[in-house]
Parts: C-alpha cells; sequence; structure tokens
C-alpha cells in the first residue's frame, strides 16, 4: 500500500488530535483536584505490540514508560481479549511508575481485529498505604505505599468487574473520588474509541495502521541517523543517589555503559547498587524511559513523539537493583532514578557530542511539605510545594532558571503566593531566585527558586522528600557544579537550624512564627567560566544573578566601583585563577572504588602534602575533572602510601575524563553543607 | 451625519464608511503604514468621498498594543514589588515551553530583573497592613528612576487587589519624581488575586502605554487638521469600544481589537441572517482567529496570552492558529512537512506577489490550483504572478516526489487540518459539536478554504458576509461601547449572606455608571450584567456563573453554580463552595447600522457569470465558472464547483457544495453529498 505524504502528516495530526480530545475529556470529567487542576496525568496512544504512537502536551515521565504496563497486559491477556473489555493496573513491578500512577489502557478493535489501545496514567491522590495521600518518605516495603493492581479486567464484555473494584476502592482514601478518576479515564478512552472508528471509516483501517507505520518508521529513521552520525564506542559514566543508612549517609551508585555500535545503542546499567529499603528505587519501566527522554530530547526534540525514536536504543536494567526494583522493596522514587538516570546519560553523551548536551539538571523532583492542624481554623492543612530547579547550561545559551525539567512537560513549578496565603496558614516571606545558584560556565547554570515560608501555627511540621542535597547537578566542558538543594528552619527568634539528613526530612516539627527556608538545586555550567565573555559576567551582576565575589573567584572578573568590567585587572586574574588551578599527574590503577553498607563508592586518595596543598580533608567530596566531558565525583581519602603529586584513578574513571594515565586531572572541592544565603557563592566553588 | 470604521492589520487598512442617511457603506483597503498607522489611515479617508464635519463618530481597530508586544520594543519600564518578591516577573509560573528539549532557551522576561526594585511594604490576604509602605523607599527608587531614563513603570504589590493604598501611595510619590512617565497600578489594571497573572497584565500595560499615548495623539492631530472633530473611540478586548483617553492609559484592554470586531460583526450578521450559531473563522495573512458564537453570544475568557506572556483582562474567547494564506509549507529533516507558524509576510510575501519571495505559500498553493485568480489585483493592490507560485511549490514537491499540483493541493490540506484542530480547540474539546453550527468566514483567506474547513469538521453550512475583507471594520460599527469591572474577595458560600453579595456587586455598578455617565449614555442606553467566578475549596480554577444585581438567595447561587459545573465537568462533590471574584460588564448601548438593502433587480447567475477556468479539485482538472458576487440574484442556487469573486476575496465552491446569495446578502453554502459523518 503506497501512502501519499499528505494523507501521512494529516493521520499523523489527526491521532494527535484524539489524544487532545482524551485529555480534554479526562479534565472535563475527573474528580482528584491533581488530575484536573495540577494536570497530573497524560493520555498516549498505543499499538497493540506496545509502542507508543501518539502523544500530546502529556508528561513524558507518565507516557514514555506506558508501553511496558500495556506489554504486561497483553502478556497476561494475549488472545483473550475482546471488545468491552477493559484493563486497569498500576503495578511497579510489571511497567508501572508508582502506584499513584493508575492506568486505564482500553484495546480497540476494528472489523474483529486489536488495533489501537488508547491509555490514561493519571495520579490518583490516594491509593491506601501508610499515610494519607500514599507517599511516604518511609515505606520500607512497597505494601506501605498503597493497593498494587497487576493489570486485571477491570471491564470484561461491556461490564464491571464489580468484586475487583470493590475490594480496590475499600483499600483507598475517599474511594468516592477515585471512582470518578476511573470514569474520567475510561469516558477518556471512549471518545478515543469512537475517534479511531471515525478514521477507519474515512480512510481505512489499512491505510490507518500503514502510515502509523510509516510515521514511527520516519522517526526511527531520524533515530538511527543520528545515532550513526556518533563513534562507535562503550561510553562511560557514573552518578549516585543519596540515602541515610542508619542515620549514617551513603551514596548509591549508579553507573552508565553505553555502547554506540553503528545505528544502535545499549544504556547498560550493570553494577546499579542494590535496591534498597526507602524510597529511592524505581522500576525497569522507569529507567529504560528515562534513557529514552533523554535520547529524545538530546538529538531530536522537534519532531512529535512516538515509539520510532526509540527503537534503536536497549536498556539493560539489573532486577534487584535500584533502577529495576523487585518485590517488596517500595517504588516511590520514579522522580529521583529519573532524573538520575537523564543525568548518565547526558554525562556518557558529554564525551561524544558536547555541543548537543547540557549541563546537570536539577537533581530532583523536590516534593516538600508543610502541615499540621490549623487550630484558628481548625482545619487539618498540607501545602505540597515543588519548586524547580535551574536547567542545565549548553553552548548557545545560559540555562533557564527555575524551570521545569525535560521529563516534566509543561507543569507548573511556581505557586501563586496570593492563592497560598489565602488557603494556608503561611506566609512567604521571600520568592527569589537563589544569587550564585546556578553553575559557573563560559555558559552560566540556570539558578534554583529559594523561597522562605512563616508557619502562622503551631504543631505544623516539615518534610523533604529529594535528593541532590549533597551531590549537586555536574557541569560539563569544565563548566562548574550548581548548588545543592537546601533546607532550614529560622526560628522565631532568628536562630538557624539545619538537619543532620540534609534532602530527607520527615516530619520536623516546627514552632509558630518560625520560617522554613527551601531551596531547589541549580543546573550545571558550560565551559570554563574564565572563557565567560566578561561583558556577560558584568550584566549577570547586574541582573543579580551572579555576586561580585563570585564575579571574581569563580569568572576572574573584577568590576570596578561603577560595576563596569576592569579588563587589565581581569586577564591578570584570569591567568591567575587558570594557574593556581590545582592539578594532578594520574596513575593507573585497578580500583578506585570503596564498598559501604550497600553500595560502592568513587574514592580519591591523596598523599597527605597534596591534600593540604588543596585543603582537602578525609571524606571531602570532590570532583575530578579533565574539562573535556562531564567530571566525575568521588569521596576523599588520605593515604600516605599514596606518591605526592599523583592521583591514582581506575580505567574507567580515564574513559569518562577522556584522558591517558600520565595526563594531568584537576581536583576540586565541592562544599556539602550550604546553609544560608550568603554563603551560597563559597559554595559554587 | 456618518460613522467612520478603521481597521488596521499587518498589511492592510480597512475603512468602513457609513452615511446614516442614505444607509450607503462605502469599503476600501489601503497599504498599512507600519511606521506610523495614521498615515495610512489619512490616506484612506483622503480617498473616500465624505464630508468631514458630518462624522459623528469614529471607531478604530489598531494593532499598536499587540504589536509592541510581541516585538518588544515597548517602554522603558521598572517594576516596583513587594520586598522579597522581585522575580514574580522573571520566573512566571516556572513551567517549559519547549517539552523535549534540552536546550530550551531561558524565557525573556518583559522587563529585566535589574529594573525590578523591591520596596518595604506587605499587606494580608484582607488587606490590613502588616508592614507599612517604606515612602522613603519610594521616594530614593523614584530619584534614581528619574535618572536611569524611564519611560513607565509598574506598581506591583501583594494583595492590592484587596487593598489599592499601597499601590496608590507608591504611584503618586513615583509620579512626583516622573511626571512624563506613565505610572500603573496592578490594582487599577486588574483588581484581581493571583499575583503573576495580574504582574503580567500590569507590566504589559505600562509597557506599551507610552506608544500608545504618542500614537493616539499623533492620530487626533491629524484628523483634526482633516476637519475631523468626531469623538474618536478603540475597539476593545471584550467586544466593545471605549473613548480614545480612557484606552491611552488602559491600552493592554485594546490587545485583541481587531480580532473583537470581527467577532462583533459575526454576531450580527448571525442574528440577521438568521444563524445564531456560528463558528467564526478570520484567516488573515499570518493568521486565523476562530470564535464559537452560540445563540449571538460569544464566550469570554480571562485566560489571554501576547507571546508568552498572559493577559487576565476579561476578553473574547477566540483561539488563533499560526497559519494563514502567507503561511511558509516546509520539508524537516525526514519527511515531516510543516504549513505555518513561519510566514512570509507582506514583505517579501508569497512567491506569486513577485517581491522576491521564493519559499511556497498557502497563497502560492490557491493561486497555483485556480482558486485564486490572477486577473485582480490582490486587496486592489498587488498583482499575482502565477508562474512565481509554481517554481516555489513545484520545487518543494519535487523533495517529496510530488508534482506541482499535487502539492499544492497538499499545503493547502495540511492547512485545513489545522485550522480544524483551532476549530475542534473551542468546540468537540469542550464537549460541543461543530456540526451543530455554521461556519462564518472572512478576512481575505478565509472564503477561499472556508469549505474545505467546514467538510473536515463535517459542517454543512458556510457563511460568507457580504465585505468578507473588510467585515472587522463593519464590526467596529456595530459595537456598543462595553467595560468590564472585576473585584477578588475570597469566600466559602457559607460565610457570606446575599447581603454582602449586593454589597459588592453595587460597588463595582458604581464603577460602570460613573464610566458609562463620563461616555455620555442616559441611564436607558446603560446594561449591566454580573457574574461571580466561582469554585470549589480546593480547586485553583474558577467558573463564572451570571447573578442579579438585586440577589437575595444564596442557595440559588449554590445551585446556578452545581448546573455549570456539572455541564462542564459531568458531576459535582460536596465540598464547600467558594466565591473567588465579582465581576460586572457594563454596556452603553449604541445604534446599529441597518444593513443596505440589496439592489437585485433583474440580476441573473447567467449574467453574473463572467467566465470559466480549469481549476483543480482533489486531482482533477474541472471547468469552474467565475462568478461576480456584486452581479448575482439572491435565493438562486448554484452548484459546484464555482468560484464567486468580488473585490478583495473570492470564494471556492467545491464539488458537493452548492451557492446561494440570502436576502441580506450572504453567501450560504451547503453540501450536499460528500461523506456522512
Amino acid at each position: 500500500m503506497i501512502i501519499d505524504p499528505i494523507t501521512l502528516e494529516v493521520l499523523t495530526q489527526g491521532l494527535i488530535s484524539i489524544v487532545r480530545e482524551m485529555r480534554a475529556t479526562v479534565c472535563r470529567t475527573a474528580s482528584s483536584v491533581a488530575i484536573y487542576d495540577a494536570k497530573d496525568f497524560s493520555c498516549g496512544l498505543f499499538a497493540p505490540d506496545s509502542q507508543v504512537v501518539a502523544q500530546s502536551e502529556d508528561i513524558g515521565a507518565h507516557v514514555v514508560p506506558l508501553p511496558w504496563s500495556v506489554r504486561s497486559a497483553m502478556e497476561k491477556f494475549g488472545a483473550d481479549l475482546r471488545p468491552g473489555d477493559v484493563i486497569l493496573s498500576n503495578d511497579p513491578y510489571t511497567g508501572g511508575t508508582h502506584l499513584n500512577d493508575v492506568t486505564v489502557i482500553f484495546p480497540v478493535f476494528q472489523d474483529g481485529r486489536l488495533i489501537f489501545f488508547p491509555a490514561v496514567r493519571a495520579h490518583w491522590a490516594d491509593v491506601g498505604g501508610m499515610v494519607p495521600g500514599s507517599m511516604s518518605g518511609k515505606a520500607t516495603e512497597i505494601y506501605q505505599e498503597g493497593v498494587r493492581i497487576p493489570p486485571v479486567k477491570i471491564q470484561e464484555a461491556g461490564r464491571i468487574n464489580q468484586a475487583a473494584l470493590d475490594i480496590l476502592l475499600s483499600n483507598m482514601r475517599v474511594p468516592e473520588e477515585r471512582l470518578g478518576d476511573l470514569q474520567a479515564s475510561l469516558a477518556s478512552c471512549r471518545v478515543a474509541e469512537k475517534r479511531i472508528h471515525e478514521i477507519c471509516a474515512r480512510y481505512g483501517v489499512g491505510v490507518l495502521l500503514e502510515a502509523v507505520r510509516l510515521d514511527l518508521d520516519r522517526s526511527e529513521a531520524r533515530m538511527r541517523a543520528c545515532i550513526t552520525g556518533l563513534p562507535d564506542g562503550v561510553y562511560r559514566f557514573e552518578d549516585y543517589l543519596e540515602t541515610y543508612i542508619g542515620g549514617n549517609f551513603e551514596p548509591l551508585l549508579l553507573p552508565l555503559a553505553l555502547t554506540v555500535a553503528g545505528d544502535r545503542m545499549i544504556a547498560d546499567f550493570t553494577g546499579a547498587s542494590p535496591q534498597v529499603p526507602f524510597p529511592v528505587n524505581s522500576t525497569a519501566a522507569v529507567a529504560a524511559a528515562s534513557v529514552f527522554i533523554a535520547v529524545k530530547s538530546i538529538f531530536d526534540p522537534a519532531a512529535p513523539l512516538n515509539q520510532g525514536s526509540f527503537r534503536p536504543i536497549e536498556v539493560n536494567a539489573p532486577p534487584g537493583s535500584i533502577v529495576n526494583v523487585q518485590r517488596p522493596a517500595p517504588a516511590g522514587s520514579h522522580g529521583e532514578i529519573r532524573k538520575r538516570v537523564i543525568a548518565t546519560m547526558v554525562g556518557a553523551l558529554s564525551q561524544v557530542v558536547p555541543d548537543l548536551v547540557a549541563g546537570d539538571l536539577c537533581r530532583t523532583s523536590f516534593h516538600n511539605l508543610i502541615g499540621g492542624y490549623d487550630a484558628k481554623r481548625r482545619r487539618e492543612w498540607v501545602h505540597y510545594e515543588w519548586s524547580a530547579g535551574g536547567n542545565g547550561a549548553f553552548r548557545e545559551n545560559d540555562g533557564p532558571s527555575a524551570m521545569a525539567t525535560i521529563d516534566w512537560g509543561d507543569l507548573v513549578t511556581v505557586q501563586s503566593t496570593e492563592v497560598i496565603e489565602t488557603r494556608m496558614p503561611l506566609v512567604v516571606e521571600t520568592s527569589r531566585l537563589a544569587i550564585d545558584s546556578g553553575g559557573a560556565g563560559t555558559t552560566r547554570g540556570g539558578l534554583s527558586m529559594q523561597r522562605s515560608m512563616r508557619v502562622l501555627a503551631a504543631d505544623s511540621r516539615y518534610s523533604l522528600l529529594s535528593d541532590g542535597a549533597v551531590v549537586p547537578a555536574f557541569g560539563v566542558m569544565g563548566g562548574l557544579s550548581g548548588v545543592q538543594v537546601g533546607a532550614w528552619i529560622e526560628a522565631a527568634d532568628g536562630a538557624i537550624e539545619g538537619f543532620d539528613t540534609p534532602g530527607k526530612i520527615a516530619g520536623h516539627p516546627m514552632g509558630d512564627g518560625s520560617v522554613v527556608v527551601i531551596r531547589a538545586a541549580g543546573g550545571g555550567g558550560y565551559g570554563d567560566p574564565l572563557l565567560r565573555p566578561p561583558a556577560s559576567v558584568q550584566e549577570d551582576v547586574e541582573e543579580g544573578y551572579v555576586s561580585l565575589q563570585a564575579a571574581r573567584d569563580l569568572y576572574g572578573v573584577k568590576l570596578d566601583a561603577k560595576g563596569v568590567v576592569d579588563l587589565v585587572t581581569t586577564e591578570a586574574l584570569r591567568r591567575r585563577l587558570r594557574e593556581a588551578r590545582f592539578t594532578l599527574t594520574t596513575v593507573l590503577v585497578d580500583d578506585s572504588y570503596e564498598a559501604g553498607a550497600v553500595s560502592r563508592r568513587r574514592i580519591c586518595r591523596l598523599h597527605p602534602s597534596d591534600a593540604a596543598i588543596a585543603g582537602l580533608q578525609a571524606d571531602d567530596l570532590v570532583e575530578i575533572d579533565a574539562r573535556q566531558a562531564a567530571p566525575l565525583r568521588a569521596w576523599l581519602r588520605i593515604d600516605p602510601s599514596i606518591k605526592a603529586g599523583t592521583l591514582p584513578i581506575d580505567q574507567v574513571g580515564l574513559t569518562i575524563l577522556k584522558i591517558l594515565p600520565g595526563q594531568r586531572l584537576e581536583v576540586r572541592r565541592i562544599a556539602t553543607v550550604i546553609l544560608p544565603q550568603e554563603l551560597l557563592a563559597r559554595a559554587a566553588e | 451625519m456618518s460613522w467612520l470604521g478603521v481597521d488596521v492589520g499587518g498589511t492592510f487598512t480597512d475603512l468602513v464608511f457609513l452615511d446614516r442617511e442614505s444607509g450607503r457603506l462605502q469599503v476600501l483597503k489601503t497599504p498599512s503604514t507600519l511606521n506610523d498607522q495614521s498615515e495610512g489611515i489619512l490616506v484612506g479617508i483622503g480617498r473616500l468621498s465624505l464630508e468631514p464635519a458630518g462624522i459623528e463618530r469614529i471607531v478604530h481597530g489598531t494593532t499598536i498594543a499587540t504589536n509592541t508586544a510581541l516585538e518588544g520594543d515597548g517602554a522603558r519600564l521598572a517594576v516596583l514589588a513587594t520586598e522579597g518578591h522581585r522575580d514574580v516577573l522573571v520566573v512566571g509560573r516556572g513551567n517549559r515551553m519547549a517539552i523535549y528539549n534540552i536546550k530550551a532557551p531561558p524565557n525573556r522576561p518583559l522587563v529585566p530583573r535589574s529594573r525590578c526594585f523591591e520596596v518595604r511594604e506587605r499587606l494580608q490576604v484582607d488587606g490590613t497592613t502588616t508592614v507599612p509602605l517604606d515612602e522613603e523607599g519610594v521616594a530614593a527608587i523614584g530619584r534614581h528612576l528619574a535618572c536611569a531614563g524611564i519611560e513607565a513603570v509598574a506598581v506591583c504589590f501583594l494583595h492590592s487587589y484587596a487593598n489599592p493604598d499601597h499601590e496608590r501611595r507608591a504611584a503618586e510619590i513615583l509620579s512626583s519624581f516622573l511626571p512624563d512617565a506613565v505610572v500603573t497600578t496592578s490594582s487599577e489594571v486588574l483588581p484581581e488575586y493571583r499575583e503573576y497573572e495580574r504582574f503580567s497584565t500590569t507590566a504589559l500595560n505600562a509597557y506599551v502605554a507610552p506608544r500608545m499615548r504618542r500614537y493616539l495623539g499623533e492620530l487626533n492631530t491629524r484628523l483634526m487638521s482633516a476637519g475631523i472633530s468626531a469623538p474618536l473611540s478603540i475597539m476593545t478586548s471584550n467586544g466593545g469600544t471605549l473613548p480614545a483617553r480612557r484606552v491611552e492609559s488602559m491600552p493592554v484592554l485594546s490587545m485583541l481589537s481587531g480580532p473583537a470586531a470581527g467577532v462583533i460583526a459575526a454576531s450580527f450578521i448571525g442574528q440577521a441572517a438568521n444563524f445564531p450559531d456560528l463558528i467564526t473563522c478570520d484567516m488573515g495573512g499570518t493568521s486565523t482567529d476562530v470564535c464559537l458564537v452560540r445563540g449571538g453570544e460569544f464566550g469570554m475568557t480571562t485566560d489571554g496570552r501576547v507571546a508568552a506572556f498572559p493577559v487576565k483582562i476579561r476578553q473574547i474567547d477566540i483561539n488563533t492558529v499560526g497559519a494563514g494564506g502567507g503561511s511558509i509549507a516546509a520539508i524537516g529533516s525526514g519527511t515531516f512537512l510543516t504549513v505555518g507558524p513561519r510566514s512570509a509576510k507582506a514583505f517579501p510575501g508569497p512567491a506569486c506577489f513577485g517581491r522576491g519571495g521564493a519559499e511556497p505559500t498557502v497563497t502560492d498553493a490557491n493561486v497555483l490550483l485556480g482558486r485564486l485568480g490572477t486577473e485582480q489585483l490582490l486587496g486592489g493592490e498587488i498583482g499575482l504572478d502565477r508562474e512565481a507560485a509554481e517554481v516555489a511549490v513545484a520545487q518543494l514537491g519535487e523533495k517529496i516526489g510530488l508534482s506541482a499540483e499535487q502539492m499544492a493541493e497538499g499545503i493547502l490540506r495540511i492547512v485545513v487540518v489545522s485550522m480544524a484542530g483551532a476549530i475542534k480547540e473551542i468546540s468537540v474539546l469542550r464537549g460541543i459539536d461543530p456540526r451543530d453550527f455554521a461556519l462564518l468566514s472572512y478576512g481575505g483567506a478565509g472564503p477561499l478554504q472556508a469549505a474545505a474547513i467546514a467538510e473536515e469538521l463535517g459542517m454543512r453550512t458556510v457563511v460568507i458576509p457580504p465585505m468578507p475583507g473588510n467585515f472587522s471594520a463593519f464590526g467596529l460599527l456595530v459595537a456598543d461601547v462595553r467595560r468590564d469591572f472585576v473585584r477578588t474577595k475570597v469566600r466559602t458560600v457559607d460565610t457570606l449572606s446575599p447581603a454582602d453579595i449586593r454589597e459588592t456587586l453595587s460597588g463595582l455598578l458604581e464603577e460602570g455608571e460613573e464610566e458609562l455617565e463620563a461616555a455620555g449614555f442616559p441611564t436607558a442606553r446603560r446594561r449591566f450584567a454580573a457574574t461571580l467566578d466561582m469554585r470549589y475549596s480546593g480547586q485553583s480554577f474558577e467558573l463564572s456563573v451570571p447573578v442579579a444585581a438585586d440577589a437575595n438567595d444564596m442557595s440559588k447561587i449554590v445551585k446556578d453554580f452545581e448546573a455549570v459545573y456539572e455541564l462542564r465537568y459531568g458531576g459535582t462533590t460536596a465540598a464547600a463552595i467558594e466565591i473567588v471574584s465579582y465581576r460586572l460588564a457594563a454596556w452603553g448601548l449604541s445604534d446599529k447600522p441597518r444593513l443596505p438593502a440589496i439592489d437585485t433587480q433583474g440580476q441573473t447567475i447567467e449574467a453574473a457569470t463572467m467566465g470559466a477556468r480549469s481549476v483543480v479539485f482533489d486531482g482533477a482538472s474541472l471547468p469552474t465558472p467565475i462568478i461576480d458576487r456584486g452581479r448575482m440574484p439572491p435565493e438562486r442556487s448554484v452548484a459546484g464547483p464555482a468560484i464567486v469573486e468580488e473585490a478583495g476575496s473570492s470564494t471556492v465552491v467545491p464539488p458537493g457544495w452548492s451557492v446561494k446569495l440570502d436576502q441580506i446578502g450572504c453567501l450560504v453554502l451547503s453540501r450536499h453529498g460528500g461523506r456522512v459523518q
């Protein structure tokens, strides 16, 4: 069958328009505020073999992993599907994200043949479990996170499976609202079914399916052409997630080996930390989808999304690890795993296509909860806050500040102060970009949002489920790190109180009148900050994005009393800063890792005299960089057996940094405890 | 006595002149003069035969405000913000515009951060002061701004909708240091809560105000010197008109000036021609505006945007898609074919303009397929070069293995799909079936594509009004004076009595009466309608619920809200209900022109047929009669294919459709065969 390019375009747009109508239907009919108001849901059309065919303004974090759920459903029901059947599922272990994301998969038949699955994945406000809202920072098993729904036929031959539905709703809070959400998803899929039938009547099912095939094939061809353009090889990177095991900080290693072979790519996470009984793990679907989101956003941002782009890519996530969680470990941390997988992809690809990548994005989904019992209004209250951090800088431009990241669709991240103050016993005292929070670079990483909120109720509590509180977003090509997530309390008397477990805070009590300050993480910089045009640094100082101190210490730019660049001093200053960089000669060793309670981590062994010169102490977090791609992160060990002036490093490390043994590397300290604003400039160093 | 309507667009300036004694309408198109729009207007006036002293009123649709905002060449602006909240306009709502793009560039705020100044002051939700205004701090900023060449200041304090005192006082102090600058407060522009949207609207207002003031001053001088002393009114986004001096200080009200006039004209004609349920489709050079009119009433929205900036002013709910006659067709890598949003604009224009445009546009496709004749000058000005169109279209077709004709039909199909998509967004996506509506199409390019768009949506009727090329200008003559007022006071209904509601509404009514009094409307010609923005507690968006100004029953208000909610979302919940904002629309009713009776004595289709040419439909070249609209007899149906031509516009009647002229001079196209949906 031959389809002209015009009909192909018309049908492609037609399918996207069906998804738009699905979205509108969900918005019109859902019961959860999180769905119809915050738009925490996505729709899509899928092929029987599970490939995503069309989406519209949907959230990548929902849609891209959805094929795994469709596949699980097909494996279970396969030939047993009939018109009038509908599948319901939320099980992370069989292709889901977290339990709150409940998915309806709706088979559509034409002439007795299964042709599409419209599907809706929506965040239900509650699916049972140990806390209202189901997401708990303290879950040690999935059973505490809510009801698991493996793929089940919630409707069979047009009849609702009342027994299954009754069991489910009996285990969720506010069941009538959940029923409304389910009906919204069903209504949305029915609309899609009707429209698909209309298209079939007009163009013929054969033409429609052929157009879908061509549309997916051309996306595939575009992606294969991109990959073919890359030199073959194995590119590696490694990054960390943060936990406190027995109260002690432990970074969990996430290594990536990215193989480029001809027009194919394999992302292999072998060696990832074993899963842990904390909400840090996520599923194989989420890990793979995050690889896809990174690839799509780096290589082919313009075209509409479909599965064709992802066919050339294979993902290996070892079962039982943090990127392929198995029963019974909690699976609530898709927001963090997603961002870290994207980071490893960016880090590996920065070695190959530095012009296409950006510095690391702001590390975390940054879930803050402030709430308690408001005695004055006699009601319980919870404020949920997910302020965005900075995005990474790229060759052409600075990274956007305080903007949703690439996995977040068009989600709003800045909530209105006037609305918050109308609803909550809170005063938003400040809501500003955090000066110096963006990673320094030739182009600068985006700044993060910093907000301080005064609580006007006794017995309030603050919780934070985040990551990136210790390990910041990295820069690339010599760009520096952004600033980590920060949170602290300013008591009514002005005393500042930090937390023992930065980034993971559960129900910390707050006094009436005290202020919680929360700062999202900054984005990584791009390129050597000493190469940033001095005029841009001057402008950043004028605009308040960069402090005078950071201009001088990080960018080597001296501004005179009027705020104008002093070119002569600047040139001398830049020379001095460049010469003062602390470098060591690399020596190849077998192993650069050390085992912790759960996971391995990279360490940097230095001779005591070198550590003294660099002002480094044992356990410091350092960045090891050759300024040719993304840097490595390691924890410092002082070891008299190491030869002074040298840095032992394994082959993986050398590969990531793109250098050979005997070449020199720079070691930089990363400040890890960063409280009030004034210390930010120092932190950025 | 006479009325004059002037609509300035990106390419052409349209004038409509009504002699009220004879009822005679004159229409005219002249090229817009973009450096100073008033110049083109005066050229147009000079070409009309009119008696300047006899003009009673001039109503003007202007793009000054929109263009200034889109092109980013507005005033040197500063913003005063509450301490701690300098970045409201800089970060917006923190959402992403380019969804899967790791290189999404940073949003460019309307005003750089360095010109956003914090002032010590703070109000609570209910408007009570927690921190008094630091007047010395404001003065210090005023002194600084006086040296910095600032032309406009937007004063944007938190919770000022509940209490404007701090903003007013700060504006007063600033004005004393900046006597020539425009100083606007957010409580005056939009006393409604949600700071980003209110501040954005206010900052845009301040940003475009100095230029609007200069322009209106210039225009006034030119009109006076031409002997025209009639009061000048400006069309505003809500479909009403306001005296020019009001728009000088509130130019943000005129962001949709031109498109709103078109919708007003459409609902007027729809009533007259007995098509109360319409979808309007105004297809211009670079974009197309669509709007849903039901029972003669158009919807209103407060979710407007200019470029990336929200404008929360209450305006007609018009959806715009970035495709029009000048939209360029291109092929991306792979075989992705796009039409628009890139446009050839007026210069160089489509390839067929012969001004050096080399890329194929929608207009080129229409010329190549014979739908747009080359005998007439486009807009009475531009000759069309068929060969140039063919070269441009053929080159594109070659890349994907299509002939020039196939390519041209393909370009039109794709543009029709995107217009249909824009119409779906305001109908299907809101649960409304477009097949229950007639498509009313106008604008230079509208009548060419109208039948195809209707076909795509399963609509059976297309209406092409008289003067489709000057239709928006005609709307200027039928619009009433209108002003919308709003007040935010968030309370749950169980804490409110009908007296509370009446009190707030009567405050708005007073403002409305004042405004209409000042505009010279006697009580008998004033009309008011109040609505409440309501929601369930916990939601962050509201629905508009009509309310009587003398409301005396809370349970009726609740019931009305539940009915509106159920219609929109298919069910209600048990949560508490809140009233968020109170709105009042105030109209000053103006006289309406009567449509000129059409004189069709003895006209026949045969005499109206000027000839025939071959036109391509669905791959087949069909001999197609060319009919002169001006000479058509009424109520005589002609089967397609046919092209109906008139000055400034061509209507395509495809096979399967027929066309007739109705009693008031509208072309009505009906679909007979074709697929059934």
